[in-house]
């Protein structure tokens, strides 16, 4: 095997055999899964118990309308205001006092809690309350058929957005929620990939400059092979992470769609795919058609395929590039605190980048969003917030030659620096020693 | 043939000359000292060696070809600063040295096992280096640096961080080695060491070859002519008889006593045989023999610029 190879093998191997990388990879999409379903139920159960709220309807207009919802529970009652208070029933979220005139006059109602309400049970007291007025008083006009009338007044919008397909192909039903979580998560998963991966590529160096293991593998390797066979054997580490994780997403994605998912909703999403969809059918079945949208490109493999091969493609130029620099400065330093001073320049662009892609995925098309996702500096994180989006494929292209282009450049110029830097030990190099090392020939 | 000879060899940095036209022949087989004090250029002159950094001018031939990145697989080097990962099983990074100096991994596997036997420590197997003493990893260190059997060894200050038992063990692997036929390059500031086992020396000082050749030759070549003599016999009689024939450096009595031993220094080699005939006619001689400085002192005087002749190469 050559020198490379072996050096590869030996930093993907110690690793992925290593405790902390196995429970990361296991346990951050668990955790993420963990803490999606714990908080939904956490909301569901504290939804379970309704707040019994007693009503005093001095008006005797308001408390037989009133209906008690899942978390309100509306109990008419004879009693007066100071019995109640005198009671304080555990049982009791509080009373409602409504006055003898409240429908000329909507503000003289109050509730009084045996601790402190809050916001959401006030508002939805006063619109309860509200409703039942705006309807008397609405009845007051003695108007005929009005409840009729109403329904047929009232409407519900649901837009439904297609993107214009190309001449042979049909136009595609496109979700739009599903292109921005998707923006937002890769670009996001993307920032991390760099920073992690990369920053590890630097910390080995550090490693290796500061064990003095360095002086004995260039007595065996060229420097060149040292640091590429670490920059390449930490990609690999992080492909096979990313790779686990996809499997992990795709196999618990068709668990859920195959056991946990209403079969409505499915059903509705496949037609979406198939193109045989019938809204006003879905609505009558009570399946919300922008989820079922959503659902149905989530599950479209060819989207799937392209965009998870671009995000790969994104993450090893992106990666690549920022690695060489990584290196470069764990080659010229002797420990991580004299790191951070050249580790600025490196981190600033990719924050930038994250900025930007904030704004592309509001404005995929803008100028801005399209000329970061050239620069090769940004171009991985802000791409993934455009790709959702439609990227034509020449820009992808582009895009990616520029990106490969610089990675090899970047490399050139990091490994002039790796091979003076290794053996510089004691004093932290100035910007311009190191422009030094990379002028200074062979 | 030499194994190794080092022609003309200059490196320059920004701000100074490491090597300055530094020639030199290894002879196959031999212990090879490399000397000189800090700065020098040894470490310089072994990176060119080990391929880790170019000569600006000269050539190094291995074997009477010019060295290529293959030959690096020839080469065992052992750096003062010894250096292992830290978090790496022992036996993982031996192996993984030894398959990057072109061993398979069966090969590197068994020869491992041999080396392990041998120093007594198969326990180790799958320890980590950092769980390791300094002692025990500078001798993980010595067999990573001489397990894929290589012509050439390069040890920079091989016994440092070593007990005396361990310094002892290493001498006998390294002429052990030595006896299988691999040459040794051997970097030390500790002259008693090099007067233990090499056979040949070049001193390096202010960048330049100062003083070559072999062990004795060089230590007889810097002999002072000073004479020690044992003697049975008048001890007036011998000294007024050395008398103008060459200077008394030391007449035997110390504070404990006298004894019947004293040292002289004869001024030209050729008055060496008329002196001894004098003492024997004047006394009886038991034993006459020259003091050859020991490469300490060689070391101090070559670097302080002290020493009577001029060095040719």
């Amino acid at each position: 095997m050559s020198a490379i190879g072996i050096i590869i093998g030996r930093e993907f191997r110690e690793r992925v055999m290593k405790k902390s990388f196995i429970i990361s990879t296991i346990l951050t999409p668990l955790l993420m899964v963990g803490i999606m379903v714990g908080t939904s139920f956490i909301m569901a159960s504290n939804v379970g118990e309704a707040k019994r709220i007693a009503v005093v309807d001095r008006s005797g207009l308001i408390a037989q309308s009133l209906t008690s919802s899942d978390w309100i529970a509306y109990e008419p009652t004879s009693s007066t205001p100071e019995e109640l208070r005198s009671q304080n029933d555990e049982q009791m979220y509080g009373f409602v006092v409504i006055g003898e005139d409240i429908i000329d006059n909507p503000s003289n109602v109050a509730l009084y809690t045996y601790s402190t309400s809050t916001m959401e049970v006030e508002s939805a007291i006063a619109g309860d309350i509200e409703e039942i007025i705006e309807q008397h008083r609405l009845k007051s006009y003695d108007i005929e058929n009005l409840p009729q009338i109403m329904e047929e007044v009232e409407a519900d919008v649901t837009l439904r957005s297609y993107k214009l397909g190309e001449e042979d192909e049909e136009d595609k039903e496109s979700s739009s929620v599903l292109a921005f979580g998707l923006a937002y998560i890769f670009g996001f998963v993307m920032y991390m990939f760099v920073i992690i991966y990369g920053s590890m590529v630097m910390q080995g160096v550090i490693e290796e400059k500061s064990g003095k293991v360095l002086e004995v593998m260039v007595s065996t390797v060229r420097p060149y092979q040292l640091m590429m066979g670490k920059i390449l054997g930490i990609a690999s580490v992080a492909v096979l992470q990313f790779v686990i994780w996809i499997v992990i997403i795709f196999v618990g994605g068709s668990l859920v769609m195959q056991f946990m998912m209403p079969t409505d909703l499915v059903e509705s999403a496949n037609a979406i795919s198939a193109g045989t969809a019938d809204l006003a059918a879905m609505e009558g079945a009570g399946v919300d058609p922008e989820l079922a949208a959503a659902l149905a490109n989530a599950t479209d493999v060819g989207f799937l395929v392209r965009f998870f091969g671009s995000f790969l493609l994104y993450f090893l130029g992106g990666y690549l590039l920022y690695a060489a620099m990584f290196a470069a400065v764990g080659s010229a330093v002797d420990n991580i605190q004299d790191s951070s001073q050249f580790q600025t320049p490196i981190t600033m662009p990719i924050i930038i980048g994250l900025v930007v892609m904030m704004f592309a995925m509001r404005e995929p098309h803008a100028p801005l969003s399209v000329w970061c996702s050239m620069i090769p500096f940004t171009s991985p994180i802000v791409m993934m917030a455009r790709l959702p989006f439609d990227v034509p494929m020449w820009e992808l292209l582009l895009s990616l030659a520029i990106l490969f282009a610089t990675f090899v450049f970047m490399v050139w110029i990091a490994a002039k620096i790796y091979r003076i830097g290794i053996f510089m030990h004691g004093r932290k190099p100035s910007y311009k020693e190191l422009w030094q090392w990379i002028t200074t020939k062979d | 043939m030499d194994l190794l000879r080092i022609e003309h060899v200059t490196k320059r940095y920004a701000e100074h000359t490491a090597l300055n036209d530094v020639s030199l022949s290894i002879p196959r087989g031999s212990v090879y000292g490399l000397l000189g004090p800090n700065g020098a250029g040894k470490t310089t002159l072994i990176r060119i060696i080990n391929r880790i950094i170019m000569a600006d001018e000269g050539t190094v031939l291995l074997n009477g070809k010019p060295m290529t990145q293959q030959d690096v697989y020839r080469i065992g080097y052992m750096p003062e600063e010894r250096g292992l990962y830290k978090k790496m099983k022992v036996s993982d990074q031996a192996i993984y040295f030894a398959r990057l100096k072109g061993l398979s991994h069966r090969e590197a596997t068994t020869r491992l096992k041999e080396w392990f036997i041998r120093f007594g420590i198969q326990d180790w197997w799958n320890k980590k280096v950092e769980d390791l003493s300094k002692g025990m990893a500078q001798k993980v260190q010595f067999i990573v640096t001489v397990m894929h059997k290589p012509e050439l060894l390069i040890f920079d200050e091989p016994f440092s961080g070593f007990d005396p038992i361990n310094a002892n063990l290493m001498k006998q692997e390294i002429l052990r080695l030595r006896d299988e036929g691999s040459t040794i390059i051997f970097s030390t500031h500790n002259m008693a060491s090099v007067e233990e086992i090499c056979d040949h020396i070049t001193l390096i000082n202010k960048s330049q070859n100062i003083l070559s050749g072999r062990l004795d030759e060089v230590r007889h070549r810097h002999g002072n002519n000073i004479f020690e003599v044992d003697f049975r016999g008048e001890r007036e009689a011998l000294i007024s008889a050395l008398d103008g024939h060459c200077t008394l450096l030391d007449d035997g009595t110390t504070a404990e006593g006298i004894y019947n031993q004293v040292k002289i220094h004869v001024e030209d080699d050729s008055d060496v045989r008329g002196v001894i005939s004098v003492i024997n006619q004047s006394v009886e001689l038991r034993s006459f023999r020259e003091i050859i400085p020991s490469m300490n002192d060689i070391f101090i005087k070559a670097v302080a610029g002290q020493l009577k002749t001029v060095e040719e190469k």
